[in-house]
């Protein structure tokens, strides 16, 4: 269904936010390590003030990546759409000739409804199923042990 | 880069010196400022949680929003009656002495549900009975999200108001527990929308399997049962009547059946969804003794005292399921949990009873998107 295309775009989106943003921590991270490296050379010459500056900027630059670790998750978070919603599919059967048909879930399906003429004779198909499909419901089961 | 790791290595290297005052001001940092730090982390961790649960509670608001105006069609704007809704709440009895508290709190729940009804059908005036049902349940979990929204919010605001770790930690710890729920009844909010049969119809469903192509009629509120011949028994089969989501009366139900019966029964088996524990498989099947169901206890109080009353044996049959499938839409094993518990039953049926005796099969839960 769409909704959960929307969702698996929202995911990627998401995804390369966080990607995004670790690069951005991480330069930041490599710069403020240089600069305090050059900050350190400096020190104990005759550029003490500018020995100084690289030393505050290196720790500034610490500082920032603290900060932006947790403001990056609180936003990925905020842009995330939370609520599931599943593929639903219905299965009917006929109870003379035991025809099988799957298809997409209907507003008004209901188990044991009786829902349309069979193709292959003239009884009518009953629903006997209303379940997730296949392949979502699989994701949620736990390893057994 | 090699030169720099080089530099690492050596005691007395300028890159080893930065690294060291980086250690040495983290670690003096953290000798004064370790418990901060953790209840800043929790503070943040509870924040995220409490913005996913927002939105969750907000998307379910708006669900029932449009489903009262897709279904009920009430030509004005419903938002202020659903809010209200939201906010609706029940005082349980008091128990201080409690001899006839079960009896006090059913008419509170039956004051309850006459107030829903009273509501819903004034909300959505042109939607089916089953359709208002569906309404009420899908409510009822909006409602239910709205709570845990606004106890995680009460902790994580008072937490940052008293900067307190152990205030904090009483959400913290139990996080992932309140997630797994509201996540399930955020996916309740499809099924209830569409009225389609979730994790906790599947004893509906199992009643609906052996009453099937006969006649029905009810025995109590929202409660039907048919009369099934079985190798040579009676069976008589109750559900809630579906397919609107509804549980019926299941303990009004049995003691109306077997006061008519004048308590000629000879044995009751209720069948149930049950939480399994974690390794168990979804949809496999237990049996057992007892009264299988939930809720507050009302109908299970009637139930035992009924069959003790008439001396008539309890026996049940479990289908287990996660949490997170009670109110989610129906996952295949617990189909073929289904076709095993109706085996099940069988089974029982043949095991303790005699041809000529009669049986009561009991099939507990909500009958959304289930018939008969």
């Amino acid at each position: 269904m769409g909704e959960s295309g929307g969702d698996r775009g929202a995911q990627m989106t998401s995804m390369s936010q966080s990607w995004f943003g670790l690069a951005l921590i991480m330069i930041i991270g490599v710069l403020a390590l240089i600069s305090l490296y050059m900050g350190f050379q400096s020190y104990g010459t005759d550029n003490q003030d500018i020995a100084y500056m690289y030393m505050l900027i290196g720790a500034t630059g610490f500082a920032a990546i603290g900060y932006m670790f947790f403001r990056t998750k609180a936003v990925t978070v905020q842009q995330k759409t939370d609520v599931t919603r599943v593929n639903v599919v219905t299965t009917l059967e006929c109870p003379k000739c035991n025809l099988k048909r799957v298809r997409d879930f209907q507003r008004g399906d209901y188990v044991f409804k009786d829902d349309e003429p069979c193709t292959r004779c003239d009884g009518k198909m009953m629903i006997t199923r209303i379940a997730q499909k296949k392949e979502e419901a699989g994701k949620k089961q736990p390893t057994e042990l | 880069m090699i030169p720099l790791v080089g530099q690492l290595l050596q005691t007395d290297s300028e890159l080893s010196m930065i690294i060291q005052t980086l250690f040495s001001l983290a670690f003096i940092v953290y000798i004064f400022y370790a418990q901060r730090i953790q209840t800043l982390q929790m503070l943040r961790q509870v924040e995220v949680t409490l913005r996913k649960v927002k939105s969750i509670r907000d998307e379910g608001r708006e669900t029932a929003i449009k489903t009262i105006n897709d279904l009920g069609k009430p030509g004005k704007d419903v938002s202020a009656d659903v809010d209200r809704f939201m906010d609706h709440f029940v005082i349980s009895p008091i128990d201080m002495d409690p001899a006839g508290v079960v009896w006090k709190l059913k008419q509170i729940l039956d004051t309850r549900e006459d107030v829903w009804e009273y509501e819903v059908k004034n909300i959505a005036p042109n939607a089916s009975e089953s359709e208002r049902n569906n309404i009420e349940n899908l409510l009822e979990a909006s409602m239910a999200l709205n709570i845990y929204y606004k106890v995680v919010r009460h902790y994580y605001l008072l937490g940052k108001k008293t900067m307190n770790i152990y205030v904090i930690m009483q959400i913290h710890m139990i996080l992932p527990m309140l997630m797994q729920e509201i996540e399930a009844y955020s996916s309740a909010l499809q099924a209830f929308q569409e009225g389609m049969p979730v994790g906790d119809s599947v004893g509906a469903i199992v009643a609906g399997k052996l009453m099937h192509g006969y006649p029905n009629k009810e025995v109590a509120k929202e409660t039907i049962a048919a009369e099934v011949p079985f190798e040579g028994r009676m069976l008589i089969v109750m559900k809630a009547r579906g397919p609107g989501g509804s549980v019926g009366e299941p303990g009004e139900a049995i003691r109306n059946i077997l006061d008519k019966k004048k308590g000629k029964v000879k044995i009751i088996i209720t069948v149930d969804a049950a939480g399994k524990l974690e390794g168990e498989a979804v949809g496999s099947v237990a049996e057992g003794v007892g009264a299988a169901i939930g809720g507050p206890g009302v109908d299970k109080y009637q139930m035992e005292e009924t069959a003790k009353k008439y001396d008539v044996p309890l026996h049940a049959v479990a289908i287990k399921e996660g949490i997170e499938h009670v109110v989610s839409p129906l996952v295949d094993p617990l189909f073929d949990g289904v076709d095993k518990a109706v085996e099940a039953v069988k089974r029982t049926v043949l095991n303790y009873t005699q041809e000529g005796d009669t049986v009561l099969v009991a099939g507990i839960g909500n009958t959304v998107g289930v018939a008969q």
